[in-house]
């Protein structure tokens, strides 16, 4: 009783200091003043202001005050942009991606596995990354879980997921499933084909309804047990199978899923399939021949999270061109870059440049590719990806425009926190190596040191 | 604008090919050009004449001959094309399907295998290569401890010979590696002993001790010193060029211990050298310097060596390796798709403080110096071989477009790969 009470009253304290306005003393504030602010959902701000309390964005504009005991950070001319989101990655989980041992692997889930110390969440924040989605490999046709990620560094496994982002299910057809390109991984295994791949994920939503309908039987047995006043003897329950679970939560939607798949045809096989079964289908991951299809892709409402110029590393990735991502954001897709590799994660700002040469995606569509753009993709659209007040303080800052070859990102922040300055990083490293140079004893001539 | 541009280009093509059907030089005149000869001032609203395959004249009071095709470059800039230092250009289509790569040999010494032998000139990746302003490759073979010898070879050409600038341009020496540390979580890779290393870098000597025994027994028999000839061994005569220090060797090299050793191994042997990698270079750059040995940068998607060097390490090394005063020079790397990304690493390089002008160097003379080929290419200058890009903009910056290559005196068709995707594929009906 006495903790129920406590607890209004906190809520009530809390609700009062919302509703006036004014900020909890443990907010910290910061203003971000006098940069490029590159807003995304607006015009970019010369000379503009970001103020932030606490993890968000509060206000956005141009001569704001800073409120009493803000921390100011002067931009002096340079870029700020919403925070990097790479919609493909698997960094930041431990060991190996793939699942080889089972064709179907719905059951497994990222969550597991999430490893706070992989340094390339560090990378990723230099070159100006807050958030990813983090995904199981590519050898199933139905994968793991995945898990959208922002890259506090330094923060336990549980603190690192991004609250409230939708679990997503990873999907592969073509080759690596097909596992065309591999020898020695042991016997032939089903499927070898495209065909094969298709037909296996299929037969498994076939056998999740039945497992659902099982169990829907079994409720409805158990339901008229209850109120049979003892006439009726309670059903005993179907064995609960946690592989058929994951299945069924793709069938209910509850899992977003992401498609791994190159090739345009198998795209709309798998287009059809999943309209078929209402599943929701999000994204096709990587989707090199995506620009061949952009009618279909536009209509079915799926994504594309693609490379802007990686390819020819397999026969399924070779009928492609770095115009691919510009053509099918002329065309209404919605395309994010992504970068499917750690080193190449913090080269995305570069990637997304190298698409208005090629292509001619206009900046603005550059930048929308590696924010906004992903941050639909990863159901975080309304948390992050742009400069708005509301909005989740995950900034990058760079010396020159984002799109320029020669820019540097220099301060990365996510949730109003700084995690990477390189000024203080160049600062650290010179302390460290002058003290390393003090330690270095006199070497004294013949004689042992 | 883009099919006025590919009917200019044509209409200079056939001019071209009438004239030397004719028997007669073509001759190609650009006109209105900024110009940076790299060596030498920038030159602007200048003229360059290009005849019998050469630059005839650079300057700003030319005129275009009357029987000259003409390259209008107003708002342009020409620069010597870009020199790719390593790539396995016409070797390798598809990675993952062997039937179309050729650069990897089995087995651990095959210095004699030659690339000349399995370059495919009409490789979809000489078109797509050279869109960024690179008109001229090292394609070099990999794998083991000596993969073979190198080609120069032109972005450009209908057969391998019309290509080629070198044929055999480097030998290669796989230097061992201390291997890198393996992330966090992972099985933890104990890093090898010094004394493997060394004791690898022993088996490459007695190798070479082997041949260079294999050559002085040859030349004895043939002085008639009363030995018999050893039987022909294609390895140790492929040797022969490296030991006697006329055929320079590519040695990959990473870790800065490694490095010193390499240089220790490279001085002992007396072979010509240049490195490639050195990942670990800013680490040891006064004695990479003090050697005079070159370094080849490699690819600059790549983390670094060890996470203790810092997250930017691979810019970095660029920096302080040029600050150094080493002759350095960027490369494409091991994949010839990424061959469009040579002027990427020399912009990331220059965005972390390599001098601008030090990184265009590293693209254009420095290899030709590199390579011994500096009297042909590297730069614009009368009598060099005319080599050249023409962009719209900084040919640094990939958001740049690069108009035209001029390639062994020829303005080429920029048509390739990509472009027939993209011109088929926006013209399918929206709906």
């Amino acid at each position: 009783m006495k903790l129920k009470t406590a607890a209004f009253g906190i809520f009530a304290a809390l609700l009062v200091i919302a509703l006036s306005g004014r900020l909890p003393a443990a907010e910290k504030t910061v203003l971000l003043k006098n940069g490029q602010v590159i807003t995304v959902s607006g015009e970019t701000i010369a000379g503009g202001d970001i103020l932030v309390s606490g993890t968000k964005i509060v206000k956005v504009g141009k001569g704001l005050a800073a409120p009493a005991g803000a921390e100011v950070i002067d931009l002096a001319g340079r870029w700020a942009m919403p925070g990097i989101i790479d919609a493909h990655s698997h960094i930041g989980l431990e060991g190996d991606v793939n699942e080889m041992g089972a064709l179907l692997t719905p059951e497994v889930d990222c969550r597991d596995v999430i490893n706070p110390k992989d340094i390339n969440i560090f990378y990723a924040l230099t070159g100006g990354v807050t958030s990813i989605h983090t995904m199981h490999g590519s050898a199933n046709p139905i994968g793991g879980k995945g898990i959208a990620l922002k890259m506090r560094w330094g923060k336990s496994a549980a603190e690192l997921v991004f609250e409230g982002a939708p679990l997503t299910s990873k999907w592969a057809l073509g080759e690596n499933p097909k596992r065309s390109n591999m020898s020695g991984m042991g016997p032939a295994r089903y499927p070898r084909t495209r065909m094969g791949v298709e037909e296996s994920i299929r037969d498994e939503f076939e056998k999740a309804k039945d497992y659902l309908k099982e169990w829907a039987e079994y409720e409805k047995k158990a339901r008229a047990a209850r109120y049979s006043k003892g006439k009726i003897t309670p059903p005993l329950p179907p064995k609960k199978d946690y592989h058929l679970e994951g299945v069924a939560d793709i069938l209910s939607g509850k899992l977003w899923v992401r498609c791994h798949a190159y090739q345009s045809e198998e795209m709309l096989s798998i287009m059809r399939l999943c309209r078929e079964y209402g599943v929701k289908l999000v994204c096709f991951e990587h989707g090199l021949e995506g620009y061949r299809i952009t009618n279909e892709l536009v209509q079915y409402g799926v994504a594309i999270a693609t490379f802007e110029d990686f390819w020819g590393y397999k026969w399924e990735a070779y009928n492609t061109m770095p115009q691919a991502a510009s053509l099918c954001a002329k065309r209404g897709v919605l395309v994010a870059i992504a970068s499917d590799d750690a080193e190449r994660m913090r080269h995305l700002f570069n990637d997304a440049a190298k698409s208005v040469r090629f292509g001619g995606a206009t900046e603005a569509e550059a930048l929308r590719m590696l924010t906004i753009n992903p941050a639909k993709i990863l159901g975080v659209d309304s948390r992050v990806g742009t400069i708005e007040p509301g909005k989740d303080a995950d900034l990058a800052v760079f010396n020159r425009h984002p799109l320029d070859p020669f820019a540097v990102c220099e301060i990365t922040m996510v949730d109003g926190a700084v995690y990477f300055d390189r000024a203080k990083y160049l600062e650290e490293r010179k302390k460290t190596k002058d003290e390393a140079k003090k330690k270095v004893p006199e070497k004294k001539d013949g004689g042992e040191v | 604008m883009r099919k006025l541009a590919a009917i200019f280009i044509a209409t200079i093509l056939a001019a071209a090919a009438l004239l030397s059907s004719q028997g007669e030089q073509a001759r190609l005149f650009i006109k209105n050009a900024t110009i940076i000869p790299v060596l030498g001032e920038r030159i602007e609203g200048g003229g360059i004449l290009v005849e019998g395959g050469k630059i005839k004249a650079v300057g700003k009071a030319l005129e275009a001959p009357a029987d000259a095709a003409v390259i209008d470059a107003s708002g342009m800039f020409v620069y010597p094309g870009f020199i790719d230092s390593y790539s396995h250009f016409g070797l390798a289509e598809i990675s993952s399907i062997p039937a179309t790569t050729d650069y990897r040999e089995i087995g651990k010494e095959n210095p004699e295998l030659r690339v000349v032998w399995a370059i495919n000139p009409h490789s979809v990746h000489f078109g797509t290569g050279r869109v960024t302003g690179t008109t001229s490759a090292l394609v070099a073979p990999a794998g083991g401890t000596f993969p073979g010898i190198s080609a120069l070879v032109r972005m450009d050409g209908w057969t391998v010979p019309e290509m080629v600038v070198k044929e055999a341009a480097t030998s290669f020496i796989n230097f061992p590696m201390t291997p890198r540390p393996v992330g966090e979580g992972l099985t933890v890779q104990k890093e090898a002993k010094e004394d493997v290393t060394s004791k690898l870098v022993e088996k490459i000597r007695d190798y070479l001790k082997e041949a260079r025994r294999y050559l002085e027994l040859k030349k004895a028999a043939a002085a008639g010193a009363g030995v018999v000839a050893p039987e022909y061994n294609a390895k140790y005569e492929a040797l022969a060029p490296v030991l006697d220090g006329t055929l320079p060797v590519i040695v990959s090299v990473e870790k800065a211990k490694d490095i010193e050793l390499a240089i220790k191994f490279v001085q002992d042997e007396k072979l010509k050298a240049i490195f490639r990698g050195c990942a670990q270079g800013f680490k040891v750059a006064d004695k990479i310097k003090q050697s005079g040995i070159p370094v080849i940068i490699d690819s600059l998607y790549t983390g670094p060596s060890e996470p203790e060097d810092g997250y930017d390490a691979p810019y970095r090394n660029v920096v302080e390796l040029a600050r150094a005063g080493v002759l350095i020079s960027f490369s494409s790397g091991d994949s010839p798709a990424a061959g469009k990304d040579l002027p990427y690493h020399a912009a990331k390089a220059v965005a972390f403080g390599l001098p601008r002008e030090e990184a265009v160097k590293a693209l254009t003379i420095n290899p030709a110096r590199i390579f011994g080929v500096a009297d042909r290419l590297g730069s614009i200058e009368a009598g060099k071989d005319a080599d050249l890009l023409i962009a719209a903009g900084d040919p640094l910056d990939f958001r740049t477009e690069v108009k035209h290559l001029v390639i062994n005196g020829r303005a080429i068709d920029m048509a390739n790969w990509w472009e027939t995707l993209y011109e088929k594929f926006k013209g399918r009906p929206e709906k």
